[in-house]
């Protein structure tokens, strides 16, 4: 196959100007006219904001500012790149500290320094190959359609093409373990481990017996894994979970110290090392790692104002209050517009200086924390809300307090982790049993709420029960129970009345909604079959 | 007595980064290479071929050196997939592709469609690379890359026309192995390279390895690489 590159969109993103004339040439003689030269990454993010590029080939050593792995993080963090295009990482080495940085975003493909304009080609064209023969998974992936990515999967592994077999079973594997068929995961990866040991699949065992539960097991395979593949990053990753989700914090800050040795270019890895050491009271280790987190965030969509609030309070908790209020310049320095980060300085100014003593200081700190989270409390992130609510409580505002709570239980009762913090919070400053207080209280509003609308339903009033659920769901968008009843009463609605193709558009967006907020796969999939019917029957 | 450190940065970081530097540099010199062919007109002078053989080799060397450093630190672990044979092939001609243009050599695969191995291919095309290269400049004027399943064993044979290897680097028996004498700056670096990787390459009991002989079907030298 030759590609025509004369319809294709490039951008070529490099700092070396021979290089990229270069590339330039090579391109062009392969028909490319559209080429888009860019020397830095913040360039290049502005070049892909004005141009929807059909391949980007990103130098990972850029010179300024952001690298390779970072352009193409904020780039699909920003909805950048359409789906079918083909981003390529340019290295200068296989290094395998590198490669494996990134966590989820993995470029299409690397090319490795020196190549010649056949290589480039070639890279090319097997990357627009395997894009093609994909695409009907991607694209549903892309839209948030699992089931149907899986179905398609599954059709196209009956053609029995055997140079896509394995990959295509890798993508079938990460899907049903995304959808919560477990079962089906560890069959897959069961097979392929009778065949042959990959790692890949080992992997995926380890992460099915996590997500089963099952975590000595998991833990024990992680382990195996390391210690046959030294810096096979993303086993490190499944193994800080599983320690973490055993509740043993400890292990977990050691496993992931040994990842960030591999990867210190990795912000996700540092930031959750600092805030994990940070919780098991490591300080300097958390210091560190805060440190780190700061400067690689300068260049990183992932960087955040949290990331020097943190570093700041582990300096408070060392009893060194002139440190935090350095950092706490910083922060003032590094961020303008965010309210969030607004909010932040503010809590951090009210602790700074009560903890120094400066009372006038920390009531009028406190005063701004009060304004700004008027301001702009629903637009803030939760742990951010909790931290202000516990400031709000301290300063003898407990009813300002209960309201965060309340409306934070509310929209995160499924979430056990962040319940949990809630709980510990509270524990810890207003006493026992305040937070289980609001916590059943608003379990009763819950199954108050629901009952109605499942007997409206009952009755045979569904338009009256769809109302409650909507009404609901404005309210409590993440809610489990509300979600699975709305989707029920949908597909009856469907099914005994007249409708439209809006109606089925409807219930599979609840049903998208329902994967992504991990409800389980027993729950999910027989009202995906119904739809799937409806369907069928309406166009088959 | 126990060594001191004098430098405050690890050695490590210190060869990685020359590394990185000096593949610059390589990237950037043969950038210049082609801008400086297209002056000239076909044929071109052969002193270009001659560049392109040595940026190949210096290339290889970096390549090897740092992945023979990270073996000898145990910070290396390969990342083995199953890769159709094709592709692998296909890879090597087309990091050959410039040096062939140059000369008149013919380089000839044969592979069949449908053969896949287990392996890291990055490693395993730079390796047979590094091989190739070699090939072309002892051979008269072809070079034979070829794969086929021999048991339990995907097999990648080089062969060429040229008057075959020195007996200091022949060995028909893998397990033992051509004793090459790097000390006394013989340059087996490559085969030494390639033996190394082929032994990380494992399969229950079974281990990769290489041979070489001279029995090429052209008369020249023959290399063999076994992959469980």
């Amino acid at each position: 196959m030759t590609i025509n590159l004369a319809s294709k969109k490039i951008l070529v993103v490099e700092d070396q100007a021979i290089m990229r004339e270069t590339i330039k040439h090579i391109l062009g003689s392969f028909g490319a006219r559209f080429i888009v030269e860019a020397e830095s990454g913040i360039n290049a993010i502005t070049a892909m904001r004005i141009d929807r590029f059909d391949i980007v080939l990103c130098d990972y050593n850029l010179l300024r500012g952001k690298n390779g792995q970072q352009v193409l993080e904020e780039a699909r963090h920003l909805k950048l790149l359409p789906v079918n295009a083909i981003f390529i990482i340019v290295t200068c080495e296989q290094s395998q500290e590198m490669v494996l940085t990134a966590i989820d975003n993995k470029p299409d493909d690397y090319l490795i320094k020196p190549f010649n304009r056949q290589q480039l080609l070639s890279r090319i064209e097997r990357c627009y190959a395997r894009k093609k023969y994909m695409a009907s998974i991607e694209n549903e992936i892309d839209s948030g359609n699992l089931y149907l990515a899986i179905h398609n999967c599954e059709q196209l592994l009956q053609r029995d093409d055997k140079k896509m077999r394995l990959q295509l079973l890798k993508i079938h594997a990460e899907l049903t373990l995304k959808v919560g068929d477990f079962n089906t995961a560890e069959e897959i990866y069961q097979d392929i481990l009778h065949e042959r040991e990959l790692p890949w699949a080992r992997l995926g065992l380890g992460v099915v017996a996590f997500f089963l539960g099952y975590y000595d097991q998991a833990i024990k395979t992680f382990q195996d894994l390391i210690e046959q593949y030294p810096v096979m990053l993303e086993a490190y990753d499944w193994l800080v979970k599983a320690h973490e989700s055993m509740g043993n914090d400890e292990h977990a800050v050691s496993s992931l110290n040994s990842a960030v040795a591999l990867s210190p270019m990795s912000i996700l890895r540092q930031k959750k090392l600092a805030l994990l050491a940070d919780k098991t009271e490591n300080f300097a280790v958390a210091k560190k790692a805060y440190a780190a987190t700061i400067k690689l965030g300068k260049n990183s969509i992932h960087g955040s104002s949290a990331d020097y609030s943190g570093l700041a309070n582990v300096h408070l908790k060392s009893n060194a209050a002139n440190e935090a209020l350095k950092i706490l310049y910083e922060l003032n320095q590094q961020y303008h517009n965010d309210p969030e980060a607004k909010l932040r300085a503010a809590l951090l100014e009210t602790e700074i200086h009560q903890a120094k003593g400066n009372k006038a200081l920390a009531q009028q700190a406190y005063a701004k924390t009060f304004k700004l989270n008027e301001q702009f409390n629903k637009q803030i992130s939760r742990e951010l809300r909790l931290e202000t609510a516990k400031t709000f409580y301290l300063n003898g505002n407990g009813e300002i307090c209960d309201e965060i709570l309340n409306d934070l239980i509310k929209t995160n009762i499924d979430d056990k982790l962040f319940i949990k913090d809630i709980v510990t919070m509270c524990n810890a400053i207003t006493g026992e049993n305040h937070a289980e207080t609001l916590i059943q209280h608003i379990k009763k509003e819950l199954v108050d709420i629901n009952n109605k609308g499942v007997s409206l339903f009952q009755e045979g009033n569904i338009k009256a029960a769809l109302a409650v659920f909507e009404k609901a769901i404005a309210k409590m968008p993440n809610n489990q129970t509300i979600i699975l009843n709305m989707i029920k009463i949908i597909i009856h609605d469907i099914k005994t009345s007249k409708h439209g193709p809006e109606k089925i558009i409807s219930a599979q967006s609840y049903i998208n909604k329902a994967i992504q907020l991990g409800i389980p796969h027993n729950q999910i999939s027989g009202l995906q079959i119904e739809l799937d019917t409806i369907q069928y029957n309406t166009n088959p | 007595m126990t060594n001191t450190h004098i430098l405050s940065i690890g050695f490590p970081a210190i060869l990685a980064s020359s590394v990185h530097d000096i593949k610059n540099s390589l990237t950037a010199l043969r950038a210049l290479l082609s801008q400086l062919e297209t002056v000239y007109q076909d044929p071109k002078p052969t002193e270009f071929r001659q560049l392109e053989f040595e940026t190949n080799r210096m290339n290889n060397c970096l390549m090897q050196l740092l992945t023979l450093y990270k073996i000898d630190l145990s910070q290396f672990s390969l990342s083995i997939d199953e890769h159709s044979a094709a592709d692998i092939l296909e890879d090597v001609v087309a990091q050959q592709s410039t040096l062939l243009s140059l000369s008149n050599i013919q380089l000839i695969t044969e592979c069949h469609d449908e053969l896949f191995c287990y392996c890291d291919n990055a490693l395993i095309s730079n390796a047979l690379c590094t091989l190739v290269n070699n090939a072309q400049r002892y051979c008269q004027s072809k070079v034979l890359l070829s794969v086929v399943q021999e048991d339990d064993y995907i097999v990648f044979c080089i062969e060429d026309d040229g008057k075959g290897y020195p007996e200091s680097l022949i060995s028909s028996d893998y397990k033992q192995l051509p004793q090459i004498d790097l000390a006394n700056g013989n340059t087996g670096l490559g085969l030494f390279f390639t033996e190394t990787i082929a032994q990380l390459h494992i399969k229950g009991d079974k281990r990769g390895f290489i041979m070489t002989d001279n029995n090429s079907q052209f008369g020249g030298a023959r290399f063999k690489l076994y992959l469980p």
